[in-house]
């Protein structure tokens, strides 16, 4: 799990530093960067694919270049990674690590590297996701999700119980449906179906709604048994019903909080605009991120940190806290 | 009866149908749809459309309104002398939006209005929930430690103990609340006694229903 990172002339992210939870919600303006942090994310993990740098290298390199360092928790907390340019490119394309001397550093290096290379994002595409995907592409869930029903249909033949445990929580939260069925469309591509309680009739993908696909896709990450390490989602709330953003809630803490002894926490990174999802972390003010923009800096602060957290909370809710300004993350007028 | 239920989650609410047909010793209609409100002050902000609403466009003989105290001043009996309103506390204020609320509608489907009754968690339902597993779980132990500034338990530490988890799945909750209450089997003098004005305020409301109904036609309210 990343539990710091700390950003210098990152795009806006001039100064920013950040202490990360299992479970964070960014919320804040266009430009604020929470897209720039997630982005550095999936940098993070397309270079750890390749050989690092030791850190001292980086040390001739342009002092106000962009760099970003990473803190690790332990028992991987002597190991910090650091992005950097070693160039005059504004893209940080280096890798620097620096861990204990020795087998036991190269392990925890070789540790962190493999959880870095688990690090996904998602931004569904319900177009996309309409479509019938290659049963072939079944792997892992792609970013904008528009191989679901191959995944899912991979999913019923290999681990029928957690295709099973999935489907019940979609019947539940959506009970116009009393199940989920796959359909061939015969050039080796899948479809799905879902099917209505009342009629005995099935919806394909195509015919369902936005919100429906979406909370499917964020299902299917849910009830992964082999769940990415890191998983960041951009718009968390959208094509939800307000009502069923509690549902939303549930299941990132599925990923992030699981139960004891079942599977090992996966660190979730999740963006907002809805003052209705925000409401839901009343008891959690640790787990949400203001990202605040001003002029042309962005930073970042913990709503737990505000001090006067409790009192502003007694008679409103922290949607319209948000929404009045004064906890900041809001566009400039 | 047409009762209709206004609470801050699908959970509180499982939790209330299960009381409230307790308290009235008779199951009830719920009015459609299930109404929500997002926690306070929402709750106090959207009960006077709310009560319209049920006065014009249904036939509910009853409104059941239950909130959490969370840090806010507990009802006591002196709140309940005519003429008195406490700012600060939950129960009051919801009384009063009834009461304004209701003061100038004119008659519809049969009856003057909606009848009231009003509930307060203190400081959550998790602490209803608990009720009779632990003793040291009480209203009064909630405003004593409000009192002395030491609370004796938190909001997380309720959870913990309801749920196993301060993160509970709704589902899991809506499971472990019907659960819970209906350990009571329709005895509720234990909920009663620890939870006399939180819990005592909403059963002393729904048990002058009957005698409100049958009287035809409910009276107005005095406090
Ligand atoms: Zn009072």
């Amino acid at each position: 799990m990343i539990t710091a990172v700390q950003f210098r002339n990152f795009k806006a992210l001039r100064s920013a530093a950040l202490r990360l939870e299992p479970f964070n919600l960014f919320i804040g303006p266009s430009g604020s960067g929470k897209t720039s942090f997630i982005q550095a994310l999936l940098k993070l993990r397309s270079l750890a694919g390749l050989s690092a740098t030791p850190a001292k290298e980086l040390e001739g390199q342009k002092p106000q270049g962009p760099q970003i360092d990473f803190h690790f928790a332990p028992p991987l907390e002597q190991v910090r990674v650091t992005l950097a340019c070693t160039s005059d490119d504004l893209v940080c394309n280096a890798l620097a690590v620096d861990h204990p001397p020795g087998a036991v550093g190269e392990g925890q290096w070789a540790e962190v590297r493999q959880q870095l290379r688990g690090i996904r994002a998602f931004l569904f595409d319900h177009y996309a996701m309409a479509v019938p995907a290659k049963r072939s592409d079944s792997a892992e869930l792609a970013s904008n999700a528009a191989n679901l029903a191959a995944v899912l249909a991979e999913r019923r033949a290999r681990d029928p119980e957690a295709m099973a445990h999935l489907a019940a929580g979609f019947c539940r939260i959506l009970p116009e449906f009393s199940g989920l069925d796959f359909r061939d469309t015969g050039d080796g591509r899948v479809e799905l179906l879902a099917q209505l309680t009342d009629g005995g009739e099935a919806l394909a993908a195509e015919d369902l709604s936005q919100g429906t696909l979406y909370l499917l896709a964020i299902l299917c990450l849910a009830h992964d048994p082999h769940p990415p390490g890191l998983i960041c989602i951009e718009e968390a709330d959208r094509g939800v019903h307000p009502r069923l953003l509690r549902e939303v809630r549930d299941a990132f803490y599925r990923l992030s909080h699981p139960l004891p002894g079942d599977r090992a926490p996966v660190q979730v990174i999740a963006t907002t605009h809805s003052p209705y999802l925000l409401d839901l972390f009343r008891e959690h003010p640790e787990e949400i991120v203001m990202a605040n923009k001003q002029g042309n800096a962005a930073t970042f602060e913990r709503l737990s940190d505000r001090a006067d957290l409790l009192e502003l909370m007694k008679d409103t809710n922290l949607g319209d806290l948000w929404y009045t300004g004064i906890l900041g993350g809001v566009p400039g007028e | 009866m047409k009762i209709a239920l206004l609470s801050e989650s699908p959970a509180d609410e499982a939790a209330l149908r299960v009381l409230v047909e307790y308290v009235l010793r008779e199951p009830f209609t719920q009015v459609a749809p299930a109404l929500r409100a997002r926690g306070w002050p929402s709750v106090e902000q959207v009960l006077p459309s709310v009560l319209r609403h049920l006065h014009f466009n249904t036939d509910a003989d009853g409104l059941v309104v239950v909130v959490d105290s969370d840090d806010s001043v507990v009802h006591t009996a002196e709140h309940e002398a005519p003429g008195y309103f406490h700012p600060g506390c939950r129960i009051c204020r919801l009384r009063g939006v009834f009461r304004r609320t209701i003061k100038n509608l004119p008659r519809a489907h049969g009856r003057d209005r909606v009848l009231r009754a009003v509930g307060l968690c203190v400081p959550a339902i998790e602490a209803w929930l608990l009720c009779g597993r632990d003793t040291s779980i009480t209203e009064s132990a909630w405003v004593e430690g409000q009192a002395s500034g030491r609370p004796p338990y938190s909001r997380r530490e309720l959870k913990w103990r309801v749920y196993g988890t301060e993160r509970p799945t709704l589902s899991h909750e809506m499971k472990r609340a019907v659960q819970e209450v209906s350990r009571h089997r329709g005895d509720l003098r234990r909920l009663e006694n620890d939870f006399p004005q939180g819990f005592g305020s909403l059963a002393r409301d729904l048990r002058g229903w009957r005698t409100a109904l049958q009287a035809g036609g409910a009276p107005r309210s005095t406090s």
